[in-house]
């Protein structure tokens, strides 16, 4: 018997003249975390389709467990012992936790009548696999995202799984709550279980894989130890190019700020914040999920609330109390969720560039100058460089970059004083997260105030020339220049 | 019952129907003078006239929720109804069917709305359509099937016999004053219905089904259920007992009239969100429903008893789609925080 659980050779596989794998081997040992990385449309999800037997192969070999295995459907790879933990989980959330731990089998057993003593049976027994205790009657949908992501993997281990695959997992989760899963991983991994775990997070790929295999426009571009590998050949394999940190500099900030928060406090959310802004400053805040800096990006922007306090602006007390009124002030905001929040995802890319400032292209009884928005969005496409051909498509069409340069070139065309960006990388490649950040930089010379609300510590020690900590809805840390660094910011959170 | 699962009761919609029934009852009851209940005997000329509502709208009720909690909007199954009972009543009139025994009519009926049924599943489960659209579009269909395609007359006085007494089969029947009053047989179906409906919905994997789909669609395919082939089974069945339903009110009321159903849905569909049943899906109970179908029916009976304008049933009716799709969508909020 080969020392592999599962090997893929020489694996292809088109989708009408695309071709998304070219010959891609993947090879995965019994006992170890294998991450599975790659950006967006290298075709990392095609492969594990392929292994859970949704899509069929076009040609090459696979060897489970020392066989040939011919072809493969859901079925069969549920009956190898294949389990796949999609993003979204794949959980009720209208059940309680003991439905959605017991239904997959039971359906799978064929069962035609409920019985609920076996339900809770089989619940019971799934949570005893990674000792995880919880109140089997609670409803799903009241679960954090971590709870019910043990719960999707206790659910897995109910198949007798001797490879579960992990889409993203650790998108959703705090840091804490990372620690956890990596926990469970590790347990899973002793006991003898494969784990394939698909990130593009560079921190977490090395801190939890055994062996890596990053994909790159359909071929894998490495396959072995994580050990072997420093982080510069990793951001390499991932993109193609040689990427250094580029650390902000700043060069142009002002004497006078333009914004000052003093004492602002949204009962519940955060209190007692107070900070200065100066015009090419990039300033980070940062903070565990729920530690109020979502909250106070949106009591700038005039979504919050603001209880007691003062905003000052360019030496003039203000109130924020709309989005209009934030807009009217020059105040900019890019939200955390582009998709839902910042971007008419079925509106052309054009009609998105240029809906903040709609104002500047209408004739009279507010008739939109059509031509003029097309030109205009067009030039932002070129200055962006977004990946499109015609600005008439829709902004679905795009990926995740380009969908976040859009979100930034709607703001820019409106003379702004203050940006404030909320996880302005979040879900973006390495690449163009890269194009964004210098993008962030540019602006930030020019003149403009920038604020850059985000979790990920890299891209605040990298951007940010200032950086607040909150915790628990106050300001705890402040730091400058050389003094941001992980290990401080870290110091200070935990 | 444990302190976690009392917990877990008040937070539901059912049990603040049900308090809400109650106090309407004790209201009814001593506004009207203790019409509304009797002692001893229970059963009184207002009380069975309620129930009696209830028989043909509870059992709507049950065809909507299923669907609801499945994810769906089902606005076709009065049209269903219609044509079902339009077309069985003038096949039995001109045949000369059904002047004993109405079971060939009931079954005609089951098998007319079974077919219609079978097009709003085809089509939801093929072409994954909005199913409000798709039964929007049918519910028009048939109707204009029905008046214009098969031009489906009114039979009243000409009904079939067997139709007619089948309707006017009582189990119970007391004395108000000098007016006799009796409490309808159908009762019996609509609760046969109900415990049918309660048993799929919680004891087989089908029932579960529905469930799992209203709540994830994705995760359901996922899981191992055949979605497709449970949507149409779903709603044939619903179809397949509209038609049954709609014999009911024919035998009931003793006359069939083909645009007797027109707009129904416009009540029913509110009672069952009022019954604790999502707008999104995944949520709802047979208990609940049957409440909320209660209500409805006590209050528009006891308008007249109470002093109030019978025009207020509009008022009323409006009321209830407000609060219960207000109802339904702060819980979904809840739950999504």
């Amino acid at each position: 018997m080969s020392e592999y659980l599962l090997q893929m050779t020489g694996i292809d596989k088109s989708f009408g003249g695309v071709h998304a794998l070219d010959h891609v081997n993947f090879a995965i040992k019994p006992g170890k975390v294998m991450c599975l990385a790659g950006e967006n449309g290298c075709g990392k999800s095609t492969l594990v389709k392929i292994i859970s037997g949704v899509y069929t192969r076009d040609s090459g070999e696979v060897m489970f467990e020392g066989r040939a295995i011919e072809k493969i459907t859901p079925a069969d790879a549920t009956r190898m012992g294949i389990q796949v933990i999609y993003q979204d989980l794949s959980i009720f959330p209208n059940l309680t936790v003991m439905e959605n731990l017991a239904i997959n089998s039971e359906i799978t057993a064929n069962r035609k009548i409920v019985n609920r003593k076996r339900w809770e049976q089989t619940a019971r027994e799934a949570l005893s696999k990674i000792g995880y205790e919880i109140d089997l009657h609670k409803k799903m949908g009241e679960l954090s995202v971590a709870d019910k992501q043990l719960v999707a993997i206790c659910r897995a281990l109910l198949f007798n799984a001797k490879l579960i695959i992990m889409d993203e997992p650790t998108t959703a989760l705090t840091k804490k709550e990372v620690d956890a899963l990596f926990k469970t991983v590790r347990q899973l991994r002793d006991s003898g279980i494969a784990i394939m775990f698909i990130s593009h997070k560079t921190e977490e790929i090395f801190e939890i894989s055994d062996d890596v295999c990053i994909m790159r426009n359909g071929k894998n571009v490495f396959l072995g130890e994580t050990a072997t590998l420093t982080k510069k050949d990793f951001t390499y394999y991932m993109t193609g190019r040689e990427i250094e940190d580029d650390y902000f500099v700043p060069t142009n900030i002002s004497k006078e700020p333009v914004l000052k928060v003093e004492h602002l406090t949204w009962r519940d959310k955060f209190h007692d914040v107070s900070f200065e802004l100066r015009k090419g400053e990039i300033l980070g805040i940062t903070g565990l999920l729920g530690s109020g800096r979502t909250e106070l990006a949106l009591s700038l922007f005039g979504l919050g609330k603001v209880h007691s306090g003062t905003i000052t602006l360019n030496g003039r007390p203000v109130k924020i109390s709309s989005p209009i009124e934030a807009q009217r002030l020059r105040i900019g905001y890019v939200p955390e969720d582009r998709l839902t929040e910042g971007l008419c995802l079925r509106q052309p890319i054009a009609d998105n560039i240029m809906l903040s400032s709609l104002k500047q292209l209408t004739r009279a009884l507010g008739m939109i100058r059509h031509q003029e928005l097309f030109e205009k969005s067009n030039e932002w496409v070129k200055t962006f460089s977004i990946a499109t051909d015609d600005a008439h498509k829709h902004a679905s069409t795009l990926s995740g970059g380009n969908q976040q340069k859009i979100v930034l070139s709607k703001w820019l065309n409106n003379d702004l004083d203050v940006l404030i960006l909320n996880g302005p990388t979040v879900g973006v490649d390495i690449g163009a997260k890269q194009d964004i950040h210098a993008l962030v930089h540019d602006l930030a010379n020019k003149g403009l105030a920038v604020i850059i609300i985000s979790d990920d510590l890299a891209e605040v020690v990298v951007n940010c020339n200032r950086v607040i900590v909150m915790k628990d809805g106050g300001i705890v840390g402040e730091m400058t220049g050389d003094r941001i660094t992980e290990e401080n910011i870290l110091d200070i959170i935990r | 019952m444990n302190k976690a699962a009392l917990k877990r009761m008040t937070r539901r919609t059912e049990f603040y129907m049900f308090i809400v029934l109650i106090l309407l009852c004790v209201l009814v009851q001593i506004k009207s003078g203790g019409k509304l209940i009797a002692f001893p005997g229970i059963f009184t000329r207002l009380n069975v006239t309620v129930l009696r509502t209830m028989v043909v709208n509870g059992m709507f009720a049950m065809c909507s929720l299923v669907v609801m909690i499945s994810g769906g909007f089902d606005l076709s199954f009065p049209a269903i109804a219609a044509l079902s009972y339009s077309l069985t009543c003038t096949i039995c009139l001109n045949n000369g069917w059904c002047q004993n025994s109405p079971v060939v009519g009931f079954l005609l009926a089951a098998a007319i709305g079974w077919v219609l049924g079978m097009l709003n599943g085809w089509i939801i489960s093929n072409f994954k359509l909005n199913t409000m659209i798709v039964t929007l579009g049918t519910q028009t269909l048939f109707t204009g099937i029905s008046m214009g395609l098969l031009a489906l007359k009114e039979i009243t006085s000409t009904l079939p016999n067997g139709f007619k007494t089948f309707g006017k089969l009582y189990i119970l029947e007391g004395v108000d004053g000098k007016i006799r009053f009796t409490l309808s047989a159908m009762v019996i179906f609509l609760i046969l219905l109900c415990a049918i409906v309660s048993f799929i919905l919680n004891k087989t994997m089908f029932g579960r089904a529905l469930y799992a789909i209203g709540g994830n669609e994705v995760s359901a395919e996922r899981a191992g259920y055949n979605v497709k082939k449970v949507k149409f089974l779903l709603y044939s069945s619903v179809g397949a007992l509209s038609g049954f339903v709609g014999m009911i009110r024919v035998c009931m009321e003793s006359q069939s009239i083909p645009k007797a159903m027109v707009g129904r849905e416009m009540t029913i569909i509110p009672a069952v969100i009022l019954g604790g049943a999502s707008i999104f899906g995944g949520e709802g109970t047979v208990f609940g429903t049957v409440v909320a179908v209660a209500i409805i029916s006590l209050v528009s009976n006891s308008m007249l008893l109470l002093g109030i304008d019978t025009y207020w049933q509009q008022f009323f009716n409006g009321l209830v789609i407000l609060v219960g799709v207000t109802v339904s969508a702060l819980q979904a909020k809840r739950q999504k925080q």
